[in-house]
C-alpha cells in the first residue's frame, strides 16, 4: 500500500522524497544465527552458523567455528557435518529423500539447539511459461514478462512451494517468493511469479527452480516476505519469524525439494 | 381535629393538583427562514426563569412545560440573529421559530451556539463543529473536511499525513462510530485516506462524542460522530459548488412542494486522472473517486415527516489492467418524524449500510479477487419525552442485522473448485433509556443504560482455537442461532455549577464493540477488514472515566477546559506476527487477544469572537496495549500512541472580503518497531527485532495558511476564491522509515525516511446562486 501512496502521488503531479537518515539503533548481544538445508539432490547439504551485528556495523556476520552439527532422519541415518569453512558445516554422504524427517542438532558456544523438518513430496514441475505483463512501471521502455510455473497441486491440502527465479542477464532474484494450496487446492497453477524488482525481458534465458517446503518453512520465509522492504507508514509491523529451531537461535532449518527448469523467452 | 387535618390535607391535595395542571406545554420547531431548514441544537431559554432553558434536538424539535404565567423566550443560534418572543401562557401553545441568518456574520465567523453553552450542558468530551468554520481553515488540496477538522481538536489525532483516519482517546481508527444520517461508514476514507466521505457541501451539522455518549449511541470504544446532512431549501432552488485542482463538487437542492417538501443532491468527483490521459506514461492507470449524496423529505402533516437520505461513494484505483483496487460505501435512511404529543416526539428509522473492496490482480487469463463486504439492515425507534423543564428522556430500541463476507483470495474464473468464502450473518439488538435531570440549578446529572446484544446466526461453521490451533468446530443451520452475548453498558455524567462561569463535569461510561476491524498493517488500508465478534472474538468493551473543568473569560468571548481520562479497555484484537491475512483458510486462527489502556489530559481554549478568532489544544497522553502472544507479553507503546499533539487554529478577518487562516500542528511521532541488530538468511538481510513499537518516529510539524476572497453579491449569484498552502515551510515529516542495504554499498545498510509533501498549494472557486 505504501508504494500506491507514492504511485498515487506522482499521478497527482507531487513528489515524495525520499533520503537516508541517521537514527540511534540500539545495539543488542549478537545472537546466533543458524541457517540448515537438506535437499533430495545429490549433494553435500549445508549447515551456516553466524551471529547477528548491530545495524550500523558492516553486513560481515561473525562465523561460528567449532560446533558440533549432526543430521539424522527417522530411519536410522546420520551424519557429523563437517565445518569445510568458517561456520560452514557440510554432509558428504547422507541422502535426502521425501517423506523422511530429518533432525538437525548444533551444539555451539556451551547450548544446543534442534530442529526437525519433514522432507515434502515432489510435486513435478511440468514446464515454466512466460506471458507479457500488462502492467509496465511509467519509467520502463520495455515489456516485461511473468513467469508461470506449470504444475498441478496435489489433493490434499497443505502444499507449500517456494520459487527462485534467475536470468542470464539480471541473475538471480533474491526476492523470496512462497505460495501454498489456502487458494486454488489441486488445481493446475494458474498464478504468476510477482517479483517487484526483477525484470525479465525477450532473450533472457531464463531458470525457474522450484522447491517443495513444509508448513514451517513456509511460515517462516513467508514472515520474510511480509516484512522485507517494508517500513512504518505502509508495512506491517515487523517481527522475527517463528524459528522452528529450539534452543533460541534465529534462522531455520529445511528439508526440501529441488526442480528446475531453463527456457530462452521469446 | 381529625376532621379539620383531612379537610386541610384534602386542600393541599387540590392545591397540588391545581398548580401542577396549571402548567401547559409549549413545542414546536425552529427553522431557517430563507431555507425552511430545521435547525439541531438552538436554544430557548425563558427570560423570567433563570436557568431555565431547552434545546432544540436533532430534528429542529423543542418542547418546554412551564407553569401559566406570562414569558418572554428568547431563541439563539450560531450565526443567526436572536429571537425573542412574548407569551401568554394559559393553555398548551404550538410555537415554530424561523431564524433570520445573522447580519454581522461577516464579521463574526465563529459564535458560540450559545454564549455559554460549553458549561450548561451536561454531556462530557463533546465538540461540534460548525460547517461556516471548517471552510476557513486550509486544508490538504484546498478540500475543506469535517474529518480533518476535527482532527485539530483535543484527544483527537489525525492517523496520519494527510489522512482522514483519526484516533479518539488511545483508541483504534474502527473504534468510532461514525454516522452518516443514523447510517454506520465503515470506511470513512477516499484516495487512501487523503479525502474523507463527507462532501461538506452536504453536511449540516457533526457532532463528536469523545467516550460518554448518551445511551442512544453504542456499539463502538472510543467515539460517536454524529453526522446529519442538509434538508434542502423547501422554499427556493439554490446551486453551488466549487471546483478544485483535483476535485469539483455540485449541488442542487430546491423545493418540491413548497415548504412542504425539498430535495437537496451532491456529487464530488476527482478528476486528477483525466490529466493522466493525456500522459502517455500514465495513460493506462486510473484513479479517482466520486461521492453521491442526496436527500429528500416531505412534511406529511404538522405533526409527520418523512427523509429519505443517501450516500454512494466509490475509488477506483487501477495500473494497467493488472492491478486494481475498488472500494466504497453505501448507505442508505428512511426516517418518519412523528410528534404524538407536545410532550413526546418519536422517530422510526430504517437503514442500509454496506461497505465492500476489491483487489484485482489480473494475469495471463486468469483475475484473481481479494474481496470482502459488510451489509447491515437496521430499525431503530427512539422516543424522545419531556415531562418538565427538568426532565427529558430518550428510550428505544436498535435491531441490526450484520451480514459480513470475511476476506477471501479467488480465481474469478474458477470459483466453481474454489468459492468465496462464505458469508458470516449476526444480530445486534440495544434497547436503551437515557435520561438528563437537573437537580438543581447548580447540579444535572445525564444518565443512562444500554443493554446490548449480539447473536450469532447460521448458517455457518465456527472453529474455535487456542492460541491458533483447532480444538473444536460448531455448525450452524441456516437460521439457527449459535452463542449470543448479553453486554449492559451505564453511563452517566454530573455537571456542577461552581459559579456563573465555571463548571466541573465529571462521567463514567461503558462502551462495547461486536465489529472489529482487522489491520496488519502500520496504517489504514481499504482492504483492512471487518470481523463480527464469534466464539474466538469476543466483544471488546471500554470503560472510561473522566473529569473536566469548563470556564469562560471575558465574557464568554473565551472558553477554556481541561479535560482528563483513564480508559482501559478490553478484549482487543490483533493479527498474530506473519499473520496471513489473504489467504488463510480461517482469518480467526491467525489472531490474539489482549487489553489496552489509555490516559491523558486534554487543555483546549478558543477564542470565540471577534476578528480574530481561533483556538489551541494540546493533548498530554498515553496508549499501551498488551497481548498475549506479542512483545513477550508486555505491555507496550500502541502505534497512535503520542505523548504531545498541538494544534494551534487562527482565523482572522481581514476585510469584508478577505479572511486568513492558519494552523500550526505538532506531535510526537508514533511508536514504531526498529531494528536493534542485523543477520543474513535465505539470502537477504534481515532485521533483528527486540521490542515493540520500541522506537519513536521523528516528531510531526508543520504550519499550513489559506485566505479566502468573498466576491462582491451579484444578485443571487455568490461566489469566493480560497487559496491555500500545505506544510508551508516543506518540513519534511516522515511518512515511512525503511531499512535496506546500501545501493552504493552493499556491505553496509541504511535508514531511509520517505516524505509525502514538501508544500502543496491549492486553488478553490466556490459559488453559489
Amino acid at each position: 500500500m505504501n508504494k500506491i501512496t507514492i504511485v498515487f502521488l506522482a499521478v497527482l503531479g507531487l513528489t515524495s522524497c525520499q533520503k537516508e537518515i541517521d537514527i540511534d539503533l540500539n545495539s543488542t548481544n549478537a545472537q546466533v544465527v543458524i541457517e540448515g538445508e537438506i535437499t533430495d539432490q545429490n549433494e553435500p547439504y549445508t549447515v551456516k552458523i553466524t551471529k547477528t551485528v548491530n545495524f550500523t556495523e558492516s553486513n560481515n556476520y561473525p562465523a561460528i567455528k567449532g560446533a558440533n552439527v549432526t543430521i539424522s532422519d527417522n530411519v536410522g541415518n546420520s551424519e557429523k557435518l563437517i565445518e569445510t569453512s568458517a561456520g560452514v558445516y557440510q554432509t558428504s554422504k547422507l541422502r535426502g529423500i521425501s517423506g523422511r524427517i530429518y533432525t538437525m542438532t548444533v551444539s555451539a558456544e556451551g547450548k544446543t539447539y534442534t530442529a526437525q523438518s519433514t522432507m515434502p513430496a515432489l510435486v513435478k514441475l511440468e514446464d515454466i511459461r512466460v506471458v507479457k505483463s500488462t502492467f509496465r512501471p511509467p519509467t520502463e521502455k520495455e515489456d516485461l514478462y511473468n513467469v508461470f510455473p506449470q504444475f498441478t497441486d496435489p489433493i490434499a491440502t497443505g502444499n507449500n512451494y517456494r520459487f527462485i527465479q534467475s536470468t542470464d542477464k539480471s541473475g538471480k532474484d533474491n526476492t523470496i517468493i512462497v505460495a501454498n494450496d489456502n487458494v486454488e487446492n489441486g488445481q493446475p497453477n494458474s498464478r504468476p511469479i510477482f517479483s517487484r524488482d526483477f525484470k525479465i525481458k525477450v532473450g533472457d534465458i531464463l531458470t525457474l527452480e522450484m522447491r517443495t517446503i513444509d508448513r514451517p518453512t513456509y511460515n517462516y520465509l513467508f514472515t520474510l516476505v511480509q516484512i522485507a522492504g517494508n517500513g512504518p507508514g505502509g508495512g506491517t509491523t515487523p517481527s522475527n519469524p517463528d524459528s522452528n529451531i529450539i534452543g533460541g537461535a534465529l534462522g531455520y532449518f529445511s528439508a526440501y525439494t529441488v526442480q528446475k527448469k531453463t527456457i530462452v523467452v521469446q | 381535629m381529625t376532621k379539620l387535618k383531612s379537610i386541610l390535607s384534602f386542600s393541599l391535595l387540590i392545591l397540588a393538583t391545581s398548580t401542577f395542571a396549571q402548567k401547559f406545554t409549549i413545542n414546536g420547531t425552529v427553522r431557517d427562514k430563507a431555507t425552511g431548514e430545521e435547525l439541531i441544537g438552538a436554544v430557548i431559554l425563558v427570560k423570567e426563569l433563570p436557568n431555565t432553558g431547552v434545546s432544540a434536538n436533532e430534528y429542529g424539535f423543542y418542547s418546554i412545560s412551564l407553569p401559566q404565567g406570562k414569558y418572554n423566550l428568547r431563541l439563539s443560534f450560531a450565526g443567526y440573529n436572536t429571537l425573542t418572543k412574548t407569551i401568554e401562557l394559559d393553555k398548551n401553545l404550538k410555537l415554530d421559530w424561523q431564524l433570520e441568518n445573522g447580519t454581522e456574520l461577516q464579521e463574526v465567523v465563529v459564535k458560540a451556539t450559545k454564549e455559554n453553552d460549553n458549561l450548561t450542558t451536561t454531556t462530557m468530551g463533546t465538540s461540534k463543529l460548525d460547517v461556516k468554520e471548517i471552510a476557513k481553515i486550509p486544508v490538504i488540496f484546498g478540500e475543506k473536511d469535517i474529518l480533518k477538522t476535527l482532527q485539530l481538536l483535543p484527544g483527537i489525532k489525525s492517523a496520519g499525513e494527510g489522512n482522514s483516519g483519526f484516533y479518539v482517546r488511545g483508541g483504534g481508527a474502527d473504534q468510532n462510530l461514525i454516522l452518516l444520517d443514523e447510517a454506520p461508514v465503515y470506511n470513512a476514507s477516499h484516495l487512501l485516506g487523503f479525502f474523507s466521505t463527507f462532501n461538506s457541501d452536504a453536511i449540516k451539522d457533526a457532532t463528536i462524542i469523545k467516550g460518554n455518549a448518551p445511551a442512544q449511541y453504542g456499539g463502538r470504544l472510543s467515539s460517536v460522530l454524529d453526522v446529519r446532512m442538509r434538508e434542502g431549501n423547501d422554499k427556493d432552488y439554490n446551486v453551488s459548488g466549487g471546483i478544485g485542482l483535483i476535485s469539483s463538487r455540485l449541488s442542487i437542492e430546491g423545493p418540491i412542494q413548497k415548504e412542504k417538501s425539498s430535495f437537496m443532491i451532491t456529487g464530488r468527483r476527482t478528476y486528477a486522472d483525466l490529466f493522466l490521459k493525456a500522459s502517455p506514461e500514465f495513460k493506462d492507470n486510473s484513479l479517482y473517486f466520486y461521492d453521491l449524496n442526496a436527500k429528500a423529505n416531505y412534511r406529511i402533516n404538522e405533526n409527520n415527516r418523512l427523509f429519505v437520505s443517501g450516500y454512494f461513494g466509490r475509488d477506483k484505483l487501477g495500473f494497467g489492467n493488472t492491478f486494481g483496487v475498488d472500494w466504497g460505501n453505501k448507505t442508505g435512511t428512511v426516517r418518519w418524524n412523528s410528534i404524538i404529543n407536545a410532550k413526546l416526539f418519536s422517530n422510526t428509522s430504517l437503514i442500509y449500510s454496506d461497505y465492500s473492496y476489491e483487489f484485482n490482480i489480473s494475469a495471463n487469463d486468469n483475475d484473481f479477487v481479494n474481496q470482502s463486504k459488510i451489509r447491515d439492515w437496521n430499525l431503530k425507534q427512539e422516543f424522545q419525552f419531556f415531562p418538565n423543564t427538568r426532565s427529558s428522556w430518550r428510550f428505544g430500541v436498535n435491531s441490526i442485522y450484520h451480514t459480513i463476507f470475511p476476506g477471501s483470495f479467488i480465481n474469478k474464473k474458477n470459483t466453481d473448485t474454489n468459492p468465496p468464502k462464505e458469508g458470516r450473518t449476526a444480530w445486534e439488538n440495544a434497547i436503551y433509556a437515557n435520561n438528563v435531570f437537573t437537580i438543581s440549578p447548580k447540579l444535572s446529572i445525564d444518565y443512562g443504560l444500554r443493554l446490548s446484544t449480539w447473536s450469532i446466526v447460521g448458517k455457518g461453521t465456527y472453529n474455535i482455537y487456542d492460541r491458533g490451533i483447532k480444538t473444536d468446530s460448531i455448525k450452524l443451520n441456516n437460521g439457527e442461532f449459535g452463542k449470543t452475548y448479553f453486554n449492559l453498558e451505564p453511563r452517566a455524567a454530573i455537571n456542577l455549577t461552581l459559579s456563573e462561569n465555571s463548571n466541573l463535569k465529571t462521567g463514567y461510561a461503558r462502551n462495547t464493540q461486536n465489529l472489529h476491524l482487522l489491520s496488519n498493517s502500520t496504517s489504514s488500508n481499504p482492504t483492512d477488514q471487518w470481523i463480527g465478534t464469534s466464539y474466538n472474538i469476543k466483544p471488546e468493551i471500554a470503560d472510561q472515566v473522566s473529569l473536566g473543568y469548563f470556564r469562560n473569560f471575558a465574557d464568554n468571548k473565551y472558553e477554556f477546559s481541561v479535560e482528563t481520562y483513564y480508559k482501559s479497555m478490553q478484549n482487543q484484537v490483533d493479527y498474530k506476527n506473519a499473520a496471513d491475512i489473504n489467504t488463510a483458510p480461517d482469518v480467526e486462527s491467525e489472531l490474539l487477544y489482549g487489553k489496552g489502556r489509555a490516559y491523558g489530559v486534554e487543555l483546549f481554549l478558543k477564542k470565540k469572537t471577534g476578528k480574530f478568532t481561533g483556538w489551541l489544544s494540546y493533548t498530554l497522553s498515553r496508549t499501551e496495549r498488551q497481548i498475549d502472544g506479542i512483545n513477550d507479553g508486555n505491555w507496550y507503546a500502541a502505534k497512535q500512541d503520542r505523548t504531545h499533539d498541538i494544534s494551534l487554529v487562527g482565523m482572522y478577518q481581514l476585510s469584508n472580503r478577505w479572511s486568513l487562516a492558519g494552523n500550526f500542528i505538532y506531535y510526537t511521532g508514533n511508536a514504531v518497531t526498529f531494528p536493534s541488530g542485523k543477520y543474513n538468511v535465505a539470502g537477504n538481510t534481515t532485521y533483528l527485532y527486540t521490542e515493540r513499537n520500541g522506537y519513536r518516529m521523528p516528531a510531526y510539524h508543520r504550519l499550513d495558511i489559506s485566505a479566502t476572497y468573498e466576491k462582491p453579491r451579484k444578485g443571487r449569484f455568490q461566489s469566493s476564491w480560497n487559496f491555500s498552502i500545505y506544510n508551508l515551510y516543506g518540513r519534511e515529516n516522515a511518512y515511512t522509515i525503511t531499512f535496506e542495504d546500501n545501493p552504493d554499498d552493499p556491505s553496509r545498510t541504511r535508514a531511509v525516511q520517505t516524505s509525502l509533501f514538501k508544500w502543496v498549494p491549492s486553488v478553490t472557486y466556490n459559488f453559489k446562486f
